[in-house]
């Protein structure tokens, strides 16, 4: 379970990030996406979208690295459910615009706004479960030595681990 | 525990509420989880900020900056009239060239302008010296093609932000062979609001033995 929650949050933040650094090459472009989501006013677009680009970067830098890895994925959750609303309904309108959310000409589908369904679930997945780890955690590390010396305080009658 | 215990207890009840009988039981869990949402909340708000000042360097940085001075509206806001052929398959999208840049091209007459919008669009409106090639329906296209073979740089637009016709045109004219065509980015909007040179009237060059 923590493996499977590591895995998912290093490729959601290989992904974060290769999605703002696809967008650095043509920002101009990004930025005309951005404005036709219409739920940025025209004078804050520019910004809005450097913004995103530089959010999407450090979150997912910071999700493959396990660090501040709560806070990362809670910007993520917040990122993508914004991202899924403006798309649909963007949709629902039947504006017809790029996706813009790979830096090329991706048209927004309803199979776009299902993708960004899925990898909110897995950044709500890791903010609420937290990061996991790929190598679980060696028997015995938070006792002082390899011989596990002896609990100077009488062990709960309950069963441990509920 | 009972919360008032400590208070109440008959002496000899046991523990440390007894010898210190003002004291309640400690929650560690609450304060904890207060710790741990002000953290959250503090991490959050560092992180959307490094996000902010990294996007603005790295748009810095870019080869094509998002401008960060100038207003950037929708397609939908920015204008009306056709913005792409119904039916026809998406155009690649063609390289850009920013208004000043153009600009310049257009005062020292070093570029051809295409106006791919519809001709009342053109009529109303263009840029100095631009001639009129929308993507379909255009009755004379070899002599406007012929008249941009002059031209070292062909810029192309039209009336949106994110319209497909300029690219559509770009594509037709890369198809033709012309060596460098870019489309105005920003569009029309753009060169106006940037207030350079324009002109209105039909397009006698557009059409054989109109005008050249």
């Amino acid at each position: 379970m923590s493996a499977a929650l590591a895995l998912l949050r290093i490729a959601l933040g290989g992904l974060l990030l290769w999605a703002g650094a696809s967008k650095i090459p043509d920002m101009a472009s990004f930025a005309e996406s951005v404005a036709n989501y219409r739920i940025v006013p025209a004078p804050l677009v520019p910004a809005a979208a450097a913004a995103v680009v530089g959010i999407e970067i450090v979150a997912g830098v910071l999700l493959v690295a396990g660090r501040l890895a709560r806070a990362a994925s809670l910007v993520t959750a917040l990122l993508l459910a914004v991202f899924t609303a403006a798309l649909g309904i963007a949709l629902l309108r039947g504006i017809d615009l790029r996706c813009g959310c790979f830096g090329g000409e991706e048209a927004a589908t309803w199979g776009t706004v299902a993708r960004d369904v899925v990898l909110l679930a897995a950044a709500v997945a890791v903010f609420l479960k937290g990061p996991g780890r790929l190598v679980p955690k060696a028997e015995g590390t938070l006792r002082s030595g390899p011989a596990a010396a002896p609990r100077s305080f009488p062990a709960k009658s309950g069963s441990p681990g509920t | 525990m009972h919360p008032g215990g400590g208070r109440g207890a008959a002496p000899g009840a046991g523990g440390e509420n007894v010898r210190f009988p003002g004291r309640f039981p400690s929650r560690p869990g609450g304060s904890r989880a207060i710790v741990r949402s002000v953290r959250l909340a503090l991490e959050t708000a560092s992180l959307l900020l490094a996000g902010t000042v990294g996007g603005l360097a790295l748009n810095a940085a870019s080869p094509r900056p998002a401008p960060l001075s100038v207003p950037i509206h929708s397609a939908a806001e920015a204008g009306g009239g056709m913005c792409a052929v119904p039916g026809a398959p998406a155009a690649p999208r063609a390289r850009r060239i920013g208004v000043e840049e153009a600009r310049g091209h257009c005062e020292a007459c070093t570029a051809g302008f295409v106006d791919a919008r519809s001709a009342a669009e053109f009529a109303a409106g263009h840029v100095t010296g631009a001639v009129h090639l929308p993507p379909v329906g255009h009755p004379d296209e070899a002599v406007v093609i012929a008249g941009l073979r002059a031209h070292p740089m062909v810029i192309v637009y039209d009336g949106d932000y994110s319209c497909a016709l300029a690219d559509e045109v770009a594509a037709r004219l890369r198809r033709e062979g012309l060596p460098d065509i870019r489309v105005l980015q920003g569009a029309w909007p753009a060169w106006v609001e940037a207030g350079a040179p324009g002109s209105a009237g039909a397009c006698p060059a557009c059409h054989a033995g109109g005008g050249r």
